[in-house]
C-alpha cells in the first residue's frame, strides 16, 4: 500500500520533470531557430540570392548541425535544401510551433517571393528526455523495491511481535499462567500493549493464585473439623450404651456442624464482601456511638479474663458505613486484643479526628504481631503459630480487611510499643 | 397459632410444617410467592415465615404487596446465608425479623413467640410486670419484690427483653440483636456474661432465679413466679 502511493508519487514527479525540463529546452531551441532564420534573412538582405545560397551550402556542410533548411521558390518547390520541409513552409507568416511529433520550425518569406523554412528535429531534447525518464524509470523500479523490501521488512517485524502476543496468549490459554510478551522497550504501540497485556496476566496470576490457595485452605481447613465429627459419630455408634450417650453424641455433632457453617458463612461473607463495589445500603452512622457500643458490650467479658477495656472516643463522630458490616470489623479487632493477648493486658478503643479524616483504632499492650506477619494475617485462615490451636478459625482479620476496603479504607496494623494496633481511617461525615 | 409459612424447598416446607406442628400451632403452606399471597390476604395469621426467594412473586415482592394491601401480619424472612444488606432490604420491605439459614428450630420457635407476642400497635406499656419484678420504662428503675435493682443500661435492656417474652424462651441471638445491635455471631460470650451479672444482682437478696437457662435454646423469665 505504501510502497504503491510512493511509487506513483515518484511517477508524478518523473513526469513533471520531463515536462518541464522538455518544455524548456524546446523554448530554447525555438528561440536558437527564429534567431538563425533571421540570420540567414540578413544574409538575403545584405547579398540577396547569392549570399544566401553560399550561407547555406556553408550550413550543409556542417556536420555537425541537426538543423534542416529548404529554400522555396515562388511555384511551391524546393529549390535549395530538404524537401520533406516544404509543408511548413506554407504559412509564410512565421514559424509553426509544433509540439510533439515532427520537428520545431522556424519559416520567412523573402522580399523575391520565395520562402525559407529551418526546422530542427529537437534529436537532444528527444535524448535528454530521454535520460530523464530512463533515469526516473530505474528510480521508479529501485523505490518500488526499496519500498516492497523495506514493507516486507516492516511487514514481518510486525507478524514476529504479533507472533509473540499469540504465543503467550497460547500458553496461558494451555494453562502456564507464568508466561509474559516479551518486549524490546521501544514504547511504540505494541510494546505498550504488551505492557498492558502483561500486567492483565499478572492480575489474573495474582487471582488465580489466591483462589488456589483458598481452596486449598479451605479443603484443609474444613477437613480437620470434618474428621473430628467423623470420628466421633463413629465412636459413638460402636460404644454409646445409653440413651443420653446418644444424645451428647448428637449434641456434639450439632456443634461441629455449627463450626463447619460458621467458617461457610464467614467464607461467603468476606467473598460477598469483596464482591461489592456499589457502596449500597450506606447510611450515615454514629461511630462514637457504634465505638461505645462495643467498649461496653466488651468491658465485662474482657474484666471477667483479667483484662481491662479502655475507651478514648471523640464524641459526634458521622461516617457513611454500613452499620452491622462495621459493627462486626471492631468486634473482630476487640476480640482479637481479648484473644491473643495475656491476662493483665490492657485493650484502648481509639476513636480520634482530623479535619475531614477520622482514625479508628484498637491497641493492645500484648505480644503484638511481627512485621514479616502483619500481610499474612490478614490472609483467610492463617494464624500465627502460637494461636493455631487456640480458639478461632483465621478468619477475623480477613473479614475486617475487606469490611475496611468496602469503606474506602485500609486496615493497617503497627506495632503499638509492645502490642497490636490496628487501625482504619475514614472520612468524615458532616452531619449539620 | 395460626402460622403461614412459604417456602419453595418442599424438604424446608416440610419440616417447617411437621415441626411447627409438633410445637401445637396450625400451619398453612405455600410452594410459591402467588399461592403465598392468595393465603396471606384470605385468612388473618399470627405470624407469617416467608422465604425470600421464591418462584412466581419472590419474598421481598410479596411482603410489600402485602402491607400495600393493609395486612399488618408480622412476618419473618428466611435467608440462605447471606448478601451483606439482605437484613436491611427485608425490614424495609415490611418484614419484621430475619433468620438466616441454616437455624435451630428453636430459634425459629423464640422469634415466632416474639413475633406473635408484640403489643398491638398504639398500645404503650410504660411499667413492666414478671416474675415479682417491675420495670420502668420511662424512669428506668427496677425493683424486685419492692427491692430497688441498681443496673447498667445493657443488664436493663436485657431484663426488658426477657420480661415483654415473659413466659417464652428468647435465644442468644435474639438477645444480641435487641440489646446490642449485633446482627452476627461473636465469638465471645456477651450474652452469657451479661446475663450472670444480672442474675446476680437479681438474686442478690437470696431470691430464687427468675431466669431459666434452657441448654442449645436460650433463656426463660419464669412469668408467674412470686
Ligand atoms: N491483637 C493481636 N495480638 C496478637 N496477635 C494477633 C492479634 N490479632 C490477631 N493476631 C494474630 O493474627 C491471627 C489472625 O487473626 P484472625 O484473622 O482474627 O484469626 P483468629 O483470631 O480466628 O485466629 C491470629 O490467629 C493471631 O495469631
Ligand atoms: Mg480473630
Amino acid at each position: 500500500m505504501y510502497t504503491a502511493a510512493f511509487m506513483v508519487t515518484v511517477g508524478v514527479i518523473g513526469w513533471v520533470t520531463v515536462l518541464v525540463v522538455s518544455d524548456t529546452l524546446e523554448r530554447q531551441a525555438q528561440r536558437g531557430l527564429e534567431n538563425e532564420a533571421s540570420a540567414l534573412v540578413d544574409e538575403f538582405k545584405a547579398g540577396g540570392r547569392q549570399d544566401l545560397e553560399a550561407a547555406l551550402a556553408g550550413r550543409f556542410a556542417n556536420p555537425l548541425t541537426h538543423i534542416r533548411y529548404v529554400l522555396i521558390g515562388v511555384d511551391g518547390r524546393a529549390l535549395l535544401g530538404d524537401e520533406t520541409l516544404l509543408p511548413y513552409g506554407r504559412d509564410p507568416a512565421g514559424s509553426v510551433a509544433s509540439r510533439g511529433a515532427g520537428p520545431r520550425t522556424a519559416a520567412r518569406a523573402l522580399s523575391d517571393g520565395s520562402r525559407l523554412v529551418v526546422a530542427d528535429d529537437l534529436a537532444d531534447v528527444r535524448h535528454v528526455e530521454a535520460v530523464i525518464r530512463r533515469a526516473f524509470l530505474i528510480a521508479l523500479v529501485i523505490a518500488g523495491a526499496l519500498g516492497l523490501g523495506t514493507g516486507s521488512l516492516l511487514s514481518t517485524a510486525l507478524l514476529r511481535r504479533l507472533d509473540a502476543i499469540t504465543r503467550t496468549a497460547e500458553a496461558v490459554v494451555a494453562g502456564d499462567l507464568t508466561q509474559r510478551i516479551t518486549h524490546t522497550g521501544s514504547k511504540d504501540e505494541f510494546d505498550r500493549l504488551a505492557v498492558t497485556l502483561n500486567r492483565m496476566l499478572d492480575r489474573i496470576d495474582g487471582l488465580m493464585v489466591n483462589l488456589r490457595q483458598v481452596s486449598t485452605d479451605i479443603a484443609h481447613d474444613l477437613r480437620t473439623p470434618l474428621s473430628r465429627l467423623r470420628q466421633n459419630l463413629e465412636t459413638t455408634n460402636r460404644r454409646a450404651a445409653t440413651l443420653d450417650d446418644y444424645r451428647v453424641a448428637v449434641e456434639q455433632a450439632v456443634e461441629e456442624t455449627d463450626r463447619i457453617l460458621d467458617i461457610f458463612s464467614a467464607l461467603l461473607r468476606i467473598a460477598q464482601i469483596e464482591a461489592t463495589t456499589l457502596r449500597k445500603g450506606f447510611h450515615p452512622v454514629n461511630l462514637s456511638e457504634l465505638f461505645h457500643t462495643v467498649a461496653d458490650a466488651y468491658a465485662a467479658p474482657a474484666s471477667d479474663g483479667g483484662r481491662t477495656l479502655a475507651a478514648d472516643i471523640t464524641a459526634d463522630v458521622w461516617v457513611q458505613a454500613d452499620q452491622d458490616l462495621l459493627t462486626q470489623l471492631f468486634v473482630n479487632l476487640v476480640e482479637n486484643a481479648l484473644l491473643h493477648t495475656p491476662q493483665r493486658s490492657t485493650v484502648t478503643l481509639e476513636l480520634s479526628v482530623r479535619d475531614r479524616s477520622v482514625v479508628a483504632a484498637v491497641c493492645d499492650d500484648g505480644p503484638g504481631i511481627p512485621a514479616t506477619e502483619r500481610e499474612k494475617v490478614l490472609r483467610r485462615f492463617y494464624r500465627l503459630e502460637r494461636s493455631r490451636y487456640g480458639p478461632g478459625n483465621g478468619l477475623g482479620l480477613s473479614l475486617a480487611a475487606a469490611v475496611a476496603e468496602l469503606h474506602g479504607g485500609q486496615l493497617t496494623l503497627s506495632d503499638a510499643q509492645p502490642g497490636l494496633r490496628a487501625s482504619i481511617a475514614f472520612t468524615r461525615e458532616l452531619i449539620l | 397459632m395460626k402460622i403461614l409459612a412459604v417456602e419453595d424447598d418442599a424438604l424446608t416446607l416440610a419440616l417447617l410444617v411437621s415441626s411447627l406442628g409438633e410445637a401445637g400451632h396450625e400451619v398453612e403452606q405455600a410452594g410459591d410467592g402467588h399461592t403465598g399471597l392468595t393465603l396471606a390476604c384470605g385468612r388473618a395469621h399470627d405470624v407469617a415465615v416467608i422465604d425470600r426467594m421464591l418462584p412466581g412473586i419472590d419474598g421481598l415482592e410479596l411482603v410489600r404487596r402485602l402491607r400495600a394491601a393493609g395486612v399488618q401480619t408480622p412476618v419473618l424472612f428466611l435467608t440462605t446465608m447471606g448478601g451483606i444488606s439482605d437484613r436491611v432490604d427485608g425490614l424495609e420491605a415490611g418484614g419484621d425479623d430475619y433468620l438466616v439459614k441454616p437455624f435451630a428450630f428453636a430459634e425459629l420457635l423464640a422469634r415466632i413467640h416474639a413475633l406473635a407476642r408484640r403489643p398491638p400497635l398504639g398500645r404503650v406499656e410504660t411499667v413492666l410486670h414478671a416474675a415479682g419484678i417491675e420495670l420502668d420504662l420511662v424512669t428506668r428503675r427496677v425493683s424486685r419484690s419492692g427491692q430497688t435493682v441498681d443496673l447498667q443500661p445493657r443488664e436493663f435492656s436485657l431484663l426488658e427483653f426477657l420480661m415483654r417474652n415473659a413466659g417464652q424462651i428468647v435465644t442468644r441471638r435474639q438477645l444480641l440483636e435487641s440489646v446490642w445491635g449485633f446482627h452476627f455471631d461473636p465469638k465471645t460470650n456477651i450474652v452469657e456474661t451479661h446475663m450472670s451479672r444480672l442474675r446476680a444482682k437479681l438474686n442478690s437478696n437470696g431470691e430464687p432465679d427468675p431466669i431459666g437457662t434452657i441448654r442449645g435454646a436460650g433463656y426463660l423469665l419464669h412469668a408467674l413466679m412470686a
